[in-house]
Order: C-alpha cells, then sequence, then structure tokens
C-alpha cells in the first residue's frame, strides 16, 4: 500500500537544545502482549524456575547496560541501574510474583504482569512529578524480565549517521544500550522536562523533543524527519519547500557550521575588528569527547576529573587514571587540554565520613588534595606520565593564595624529579590556578608570578563572591552572573594575568551565553572554555561584533552600582548595534522588571 | 526495637539514586528496617527499592526511622549518618 507521505507537524516540549534533519530510527520499547496459561503442579514449579533463571538473566545485562552507562555517562546516570537492579530483587516484585505463580497457578509472563500493574497504579497516584515518573523505571525492568522469559534479548540497529531515535518512550536501559555518539536527535511521545531521556540529552548536548503524542505510531525507521527543539517542534516528511525554508532560516539565525575551524580554512576566530578569540570545550563525561570536534573546540579549556571518581569510595589506580588522561590528551589534540584536579571534598571517597556543616567553604578541591597527599601525587604521576602523549596542563581548583599554589607545585615537582629517577617517560607540563576565591581576585597579581596560567571559574567566583548558594531556589535573585563586583573581577584577574605575561582562560557557563560571552570579550576575555554545543553560536556572534563596541558596553558596564543597572546597559546597545545577532528575548533583563526571561542555555 | 527521627536533606528528595544507596545500606543489616512518614504515617521497608520510592520522601520530609533485631543499633546508627549526609551526593559545577 502506498503510504500517504504528506507532510506533518507535531509540538512538544523542547528538552534539550538543536536542530537537527535527519532519518527517523524507530526504537521499540519492546513492550509486548501477555496471555494467561494454567498450569499443574510440576509446571508451576518449573514454572518458578524458568522465573529465577529469566532474573538470573535480566541481572547479567543490567550490569552490562551499568558497565556501560557509568563509562559513557557517568555514574550519575549508571547508578539508575543499581536502582533497577535493585527491584529485580525487591521483595513486593519478586516475591509477589513468585506467590502469584503459586497461588493462581500462572504462567510467569501473566504473574509478572499483573504484580507490575498493580505497582504501577499505586505509583501513578504519587504526588511528586519526579517520583511518578519512576513508574518507567518499574514498567522498564518488567519489560526485560519478559524479553529474558521469552529468551531474547533487546536488539538495537546499529545507528546510521543521521539517526533521529523517534520512540513512544524510551526507557532508562533503552537509552543506556544505544549507540548514542551516532544519535543526532531524540523524540518521544511521552516525557517531561525531568524525564530521563531529557537528562541525558542534555548531558549529551543531544537536541530532543518530547511530549509528542502519538508521533511515534505515524513514522516507519528511514523517514526524514526535522526536530527542531527550540521551537518544540517535529516535522515529518518535510517537503523539499520545508526543508529549503528550514536550512535557510538557520543559515540566518545559526551560521554556526560556517564557523567551525575547518570552514575558516583554520584561521583563527576574529571579532570583525580582528581581535584573536579562543574558544575550548568544557568537558566531563566521555560521552562528550566526540563533540570536542564535532563542535570546532580548540581544545579542552577545563576537563572536570572528578567523572574519574565515579564509583563511591574507590579512587582510580595511577595507572587507569593515566590511561584516562592519555585518552582525554588525544581527544584535544593538537591544542591540549586543561586538566581540573580532583573538586571534591571527603565525601566522595570516604562517604559519611566526616560530614561538614559548610561543605562549599569546608575540605574540597586543593584543600582537600593537600591533606590526603597520596591522592593528589597519584593524580599528578598520572597526568606527569600522560603528558608524554600529548599536551597537558593542570589547574589546581579553589586556590586562595600563594600558599596552596607553593605547596602544591613542590608535590608536583617532587613527582616530576621522582618519575624522571624511576626511568618513566613524562611529558611536559603547565601549572595554573583557578581563580574563584574572592582572596584569589585580590591577590590575583602576585599568584600571576608563580603560575603558568589562570582559569577564571565564573561558576563559583558568582557564588563566592556575592556569598549566594546557587543551589538554593530562596536566593536565586541575589545570583547574578552580571554582578558589578563579578566584572570588576574579571577586568582585574585578566590584568593581573597580563602583567605577568600569562594566559587568561574563562571556564564558567557564563561564556557559554553568547550575550555574556560578548560583555567577557569586551572586559577583555580572550580565552572562553564552554560546554562544546554552545560553541557555534557563541563563534557566530564572537565574528559578527567589533572587540572596540564591546569593550565600550563593558566600559559603560563598569560603572553601574546594581546587577540590574548593568542588564540594563548591556541590553540597549546590543538591540541598537547588533539586532540581526540578538532578540530582545535572547538578552539579560533586569530580575525586577517585567520583561521577558533572559533565555539561557540549558546546562 | 530503636527509633530515631531523620530528615531528608538532599535537594532532590528520596529519588531513584539515593533510595539505591538507602536500600543497599539497609540490606547490610540482619535487622528489620522501616521507615514511616511523621506526616502521614506512611510506612516503607526500607529493604526495598519500590517500597522506600514510594514514600515520595521529598528534601525536608520527616521520617521515623526503626529497627529491629540484633544489629539494630549499628542500623539505625548507619541510617541516621546516609540520611544526614544528603546520600554523598556532593553539589557541582
Amino acid at each position: 500500500m502506498q503510504r500517504d507521505l504528506r507532510e506533518e507537524r507535531w509540538h512538544g516540549l523542547g528538552v534539550s537544545e538543536g536542530y537537527v534533519v535527519g532519518r527517523v530510527l524507530r526504537i521499540d520499547n519492546h513492550s509486548r502482549q501477555v496471555y494467561r496459561a494454567s498450569l499443574d503442579e510440576v509446571e508451576t514449579s518449573r514454572e518458578l524456575d524458568r522465573f529465577q533463571q529469566a532474573l538470573q538473566d535480566a541481572r547479567e545485562q543490567l550490569l552490562a547496560i551499568k558497565g556501560k552507562a557509568d563509562h559513557e555517562m557517568g555514574p550519575e546516570h549508571g547508578y539508575l541501574f543499581d536502582a533497577h537492579l535493585l527491584m529485580l530483587d525487591d521483595p513486593n516484585l519478586r516475591g509477589r510474583v513468585q506467590d502469584y505463580i503459586v497461588r493462581e497457578k500462572a504462567n510467569a509472563e501473566w504473574a509478572l504482569r499483573v504484580v507490575t500493574d498493580d505497582l504501577l497504579a499505586v505509583y501513578s497516584r504519587v504526588k511528586d512529578e519526579y517520583l511518578r515518573a519512576r513508574g518507567s523505571d518499574i514498567e522498564d525492568v518488567a519489560q526485560r524480565i519478559l524479553s529474558a522469559l521469552t529468551g531474547n534479548k533487546p536488539q538495537y540497529a546499529n545507528l546510521t549517521r543521521d539517526a533521529v531515535i523517534v520512540s513512544a518512550d524510551l526507557s532508562p536501559s533503552a537509552v543506556a544500550e544505544l549507540d548514542l555518539q551516532h544519535a543526532r536527535a531524540i523524540t518521544t511521545d511521552a516525557g517531561g522536562w525531568t524525564s530521563h531521556t531529557a537528562i541525558i540529552a542534555r548531558a549529551l548536548g543531544l537536541p530532543a523533543v518530547v511530549g509528542l503524542r502519538d508521533l511515534y505510531s505515524r513514522t516507519r525507521t528511514g523517514d526524514t524527519i526535522i526536530v527542531n527543539s527550540y521551537a518544540g517542534e517535529v516535522i515529518l516528511h518535510p517537503t523539499t519547500a520545508t526543508l529549503e525554508d528550514f536550512e535557510k532560516q538557520f543559515a540566518q539565525k545559526d551560521q554556526a557550521c560556517r564557523v567551525s575551524p575547518a570552514e575558516r580554512g583554520n584561521e583563527p576566530l576574529r571579532t570583525m575588528d580582528g581581535v584573536e578569540i579562543t574558544l575550548c570545550a568544557n568537558v566531563e563525561l566521555p560521552a562528550e569527547f566526540d563533540s570536542v570536534r564535532k563542535f570546532g573546540a580548540s581544545g579542552i579549556g577545563l576537563y572536570r576529573s572528578e567523572f574519574l571518581l565515579s564509583r563511591e569510595g574507590v579512587l582510580l589506580s595511577e595507572d587507569e587514571q593515566y590511561k584516562a588522561y592519555v585518552e582525554v590528551a588525544n581527544v584535544a589534540s593538537p591544542d591540549g587540554a586543561t586538566i581540573r584536579l580532583f573538586d571534591l571534598g571527603g565525601e566522595k571517597l570516604h562517604p559519611g565520613v566526616g560530614t561538614e556543616r559548610n561543605p562549599a567553604l569546608g575540605l574540597r578541591a586543593i584543600r582537600f588534595g593537600l591533606r590526603n597527599e597520596e591522592v593528589l601525587r597519584t593524580q599528578v604521576r598520572a597526568i606527569l606520565r600522560a603528558a608524554a602523549h600529548g599536551r597537558l596542563n593542570i589547574v589546581l581548583p579553589m586556590v586562595s593564595d600563594l600558599a596552596d599554589v607553593r605547596r602544591a607545585r613542590a608535590i608536583i615537582d617532587d613527582e616530576r624529579s621522582r618519575l624522571a629517577r624511576e626511568g618513566r617517560e613524562l611529558g611536559e607540563v603547565r601549572v595554573g590556578a583557578m581563580i574563584e576565591v574572592p582572596s584569589a581576585v585580590v591577590l590575583a597579581r602576585s599568584i600571576a608570578r608563580e603560575v603558568d596560567f589562570f582559569s577564571l571559574g565564573t561558576n563559583d567566583l558568582v557564588q563566592y563572591m556575592l556569598a549566594v548558594d546557587r543551589g538554593n531556589d530562596e536566593v536565586s535573585d541575589w545570583f547574578r552572573s552580571l554582578h558589578p563586583s563579578v566584572l570588576q573581577s574579571v577586568v582585574d584577574v585578566h590584568q593581573a594575568a597580563a602583567s605577568a605575561a600569562i594566559s587568561t582562560v574563562v571556564c564558567g557557563e557564563m561564556a557559554s551565553t553568547p550575550a555574556y560571552a560578548v560583555v567577557l570579550i569586551g572586559l577583555g576575555a580572550t580565552h572562553l572554555s564552554m560546554t562544546p554545543s554552545s560553541i557555534p553560536r557563541v563563534a557566530r556572534v564572537t565574528s559578527a561584533v567589533k572587540f572596540a563596541e564591546a569593550e565600550a558596553i563593558a566600559r559603560m558596564c563598569l560603572t553601574c552600582a546594581t546587577p540590574d543597572e548593568v542588564e540594563q546597559t548591556v541590553r540597549e546597545p546590543f538591540l541598537t548595534h547588533w539586532p540581526q545577532l540578538f532578540s530582545a528575548h535572547s538578552l539579560p533583563v533586569a530580575k525586577h522588571s517585567d520583561q521577558p526571561p533572559l533565555l539561557e542555555t540549558p546546562n | 526495637m530503636i527509633e530515631k527521627r531523620v530528615t531528608v536533606t538532599n535537594r532532590l528528595g528520596l529519588h531513584a539514586r539515593a533510595a539505591a544507596r538507602l536500600v543497599h545500606m539497609a540490606n547490610q543489616f540482619q535487622s528489620v528496617i522501616r521507615l514511616e512518614r511523621i506526616d502521614d504515617r506512611l510506612g516503607a521497608d526500607a529493604k526495598s527499592i519500590l517500597s522506600v520510592l514510594m514514600l515520595a520522601a521529598a528534601c525536608g520530609t520527616e521520617l521515623s526511622a526503626k529497627a529491629e533485631g540484633a544489629d539494630e543499633t549499628e542500623a539505625i546508627e548507619a541510617l541516621a549518618e546516609i540520611f544526614s549526609n544528603g546520600f554523598g551526593e556532593a553539589e557541582r559545577d
């Protein structure tokens, strides 16, 4: 039968930014019909064995998925499968299924369906949205056991390069099993902002639209599809006119692809009046490695090494860390990567031990490393060795003053000579300081004389400068990236670095919002590091503005007394100078005005 | 039997990851361990993740933890500890 290939549009919720034209890959959530069979005594006991075996198979599959998820997406996501593993053995599931098989002389599939539906009915009444969504985890586990009972292993096609995943409701384990390196976008009929699909899509920088109701049933694998998460829109079977329209619209709106280094002919990125700007990537998960090249980053400006401490209480050995850093160096080649030493407190390594009343001001980052020298030394040795295979820098997190720098450098030098004596291969490593504590801003000139570079961490700087906990919604009105004190600090730190002839990389998420990036450039920043998927947008804006104009705006901002004044000061000239780049809703607004809220990158 | 009042202190509440950690811990003890919401007396078996999730305990929820068995003292201590450190979930950049 000829299919009707009329263009159709769906509207849902864009939960991860981006737009893509690709081909549908339908992912069946392998939910299957279940029938009731009546068993005799002998069959009942055989059925219990069969159920037992299915649990065992499901357990093995989940352990494999968990390993993959830990590696690719990080322990926050991998940990979810610990919850799935516990559900397999939960007395409320396993015990009740076994009881039902015996009592009703029913087959395992039927018993499992009945018990699962019971549990789901209870969950659907929970008020909390996040926990209600966990019903999908129970269904996921149930489907896995059902597959195991029928002896089927879930199979996923190898993804083609332009695959757009279309699913009714993508289960967490299906997401983890997919070869997401090759996926271009994700859509699901169900789901909301807090669904697992949304969380993972954002972590991986994949565009995603959810809540599309019946899209799945209307597609076939291979159909052409447009996903535009900015508008929360999905277009199936787009006409040639629509495709052209779409491409034109985004070529204008986002010349992203044209400002990649390859398309610039490997010319450096410059403002219109010729000031060279370097954009590099903030990276944490191995799954983000591909995006470093894909989005045209000049190396990795910030590698958050905490990922390596994924498993609770387990510190990776020197050799394991060495392998990880060699991989990071390769990914970032030829520009190199800056590895931030573990930025965490003791709770990560010794859960439950010595809980601090105020961890943000506690024994964390370089303080923790100096107190636990073995942890610091192991990491330093691994980095020094890995540097033999590519350019690596070390940055010391949460430095307060030169005392921290000198102690850390002494340890680094000590390990360097020890490795040399042992005859190990090692590379040159530059050592920099994270400037994120107010005391380090004030003392930046003296610190600059004893380090090789600065990394300006704006997230923590704003938090510490303004004494505002950024995780606390009650004080979110006081968390202002465009605070005059923050802007003045950016200037001071850059001038201190310049006076010692060292470089500064601004590596907070502030740099990933184009309007903020322009302000940072106006304040003197030339190196910005950000979420890889933001690089094309920031590059486009950078190449279309004049440094002189950005500087003039930044100067006016520095005379402001309040963040509201700064935001107003930024807003007006941006709209007059660059109406083609910034629409009113993409610019900061004073928090206490009635204007629409700033469109921030969802990081 | 020992009883102790605990409060959910991590921002996301007793969600899948925190609940998994709690159940893992509870399973290390022989004692029967139960949690009960102070506000509506809804109870849960701390060794069953499905049951713990059903508490739908958001940040700030107060619970009464009860343990009964040979290692009840240790169990309650470990339980109080894991609640007070917010299930080891440090805020990160």
